[in-house]
């Protein structure tokens, strides 16, 4: 068990030294994050509409598109060089690949939700008052499910050819449930109801436990050689 | 040899099964009073849904049982069913408004059971895509099982989310007449035949190599 998590922080720390090093995923997904931001500004009549309310919704839109374009490529270097098979040969159980992978990705869209709720802020005027610590803590779980259906889909498709473009289109009908659930409870942080008593936490933490669990066990089989 | 006899036996059992069902539709149940003649559309709408989730959960299970076994034999039932599965709630998409139309005054209704529906078929449209374009190795069959099985977990929570978040059109307790409900089950017995008919052919008519 301790050979698991040494592997997995191994992973994980020559991946955050990667990324950190390379810079184009993480410069090209938050360039796009904001991009798409000011894009949504212009698309809308702000005068018409309330841009807190909207803004709810577009911002799970781009975090979820920027996100993928980030965790698309996690493995992507790996089969590139051919370094998964080098990978798959550390003396643990797979997962333990998955998990620092995964715990990459997580960190990387805290960063990205972070970085785009202050520019929201900035930019659409975005008021959170006291629903700002109820805001993190959602974003914080749906974050946790999406990093890890996220990071297992990105397993799969940089196997077959042309998996790029088939990355979101298999990603995103599975996260549908999540991303009704981070629209619903954003609004209601927002809105400074009370967001733990909600039902629909309890359904992201129901597949965060759900996916995070599955993608352990399956990840073995999405890699084998 | 064996195989196709199979394979016509329920093509002949599915032709009898829906002549009978069609003739009791159009010949025999009472037409509804409210909806009228558009309410017919029900018997093939909702047996086609009970068949989509039966196909997609066979589906789940042959990915498992590849992913276990690695034989071939179980990717290609997985595949078959899924195909087939898919047609079935396309059909579901496309007979929903056209009763939705008649009775709900639009053609699409935001209502959890047809927004489910919507939402599955696009996770299997995803599946079939990714079998399409991506080659008919055996790498296509593991990566396709994994994602078969991921999809299907999510079927109960995509249930529960849509439920909260929509309003309930369809009625929760249907009280049919006698007629209408005899009438039901012969129709559902009649997709339920031309599904395992379509399946039996799919699956006859992929090489098992890989």
């Amino acid at each position: 068990m301790r050979g698991f998590f040494r592997i997995a922080f191994l992973v994980f720390r020559k991946d955050f030294r990667e990324e950190l090093r390379r810079k184009e995923n993480i410069a090209v997904s938050v360039f796009f994050a904001v991009l798409s931001l000011v894009l949504f500004y212009f698309s809308l009549d702000p005068t018409q509409i309330d841009l807190t309310t909207a803004g709810a919704g577009f911002l799970w839109l781009i975090i979820l598109f920027a996100g993928s374009l980030f965790m698309g490529a996690c493995f992507r270097k790996e089969t590139e060089t051919g370094t998964l098979h080098a990978l798959l040969l550390a003396p643990a159980d797979r997962g333990a690949v998955y998990l620092g992978k995964y715990l990459v990705n997580l960190l990387f869209l805290l960063f990205l939700e972070g970085l785009l709720l202050f520019v929201a802020f900035i930019l659409l005027d975005f008021r959170a008052g006291k629903g700002l610590w109820p805001l993190c803590g959602v974003w914080f779980l749906v974050s946790v499910g999406y990093a890890g259906v996220g990071t297992l889909l990105s397993a799969l498709i940089t196997q077959v050819r042309g998996g790029e473009i088939l990355y979101p289109i298999l990603l995103f009908p599975i996260l549908i449930p999540l991303v009704i659930a981070a629209g619903t409870l954003t609004q209601a942080a927002l809105a400074g109801s009370n967001v733990w008593q909600s039902q629909w936490l309890r359904l992201v933490g129901l597949f965060d436990i759900i996916f995070i669990t599955a993608s352990l066990f399956l990840f073995e089989y999405a890699v084998e050689e | 040899m064996e195989f196709r006899k199979w394979i016509v036996v329920s093509w002949v059992l599915a032709a009898l099964g829906n002549a009978a069902a069609l003739w009791m539709i159009f010949g025999y149940v009472r037409t509804e009073v409210t909806m009228g003649l558009v309410q017919k559309i029900f018997y093939y709408h909702v047996p086609s849904a009970i068949c989509g989730y039966i196909l997609l959960g066979i589906c789940f299970v042959c990915s498992i049982g590849y992913l276990w076994k690695m034989d071939p034999f179980w990717d290609v039932i997985a595949y078959a069913s899924a195909e087939v599965g898919l047609v079935f709630i396309t059909i579901v998409l496309v007979t929903g408004p056209i009763w939705g139309r008649a009775a709900w005054g639009k053609w699409w209704v935001w209502e959890p059971r047809l927004t489910s529906a919507l939402i599955l078929w696009l996770m299997y449209a995803a599946y079939f895509l990714l079998r399409l374009f991506s080659g008919k190795d055996a790498r296509t069959a593991r990566i396709s099982a994994v994602l078969a099985i991921i999809a299907f977990f999510d079927v109960p929570i995509v249930h529960f989310a849509i439920k909260w978040w929509g309003n309930v059109v369809h009625p929760k307790h249907v009280a049919l007449e006698s007629d209408m409900s005899l009438t039901f089950l012969v129709s559902f017995l009649g997709v339920l035949l031309l599904a395992a008919a379509l399946l039996l052919t799919r699956v006859q008519g992929t090489p098992r190599r890989l």
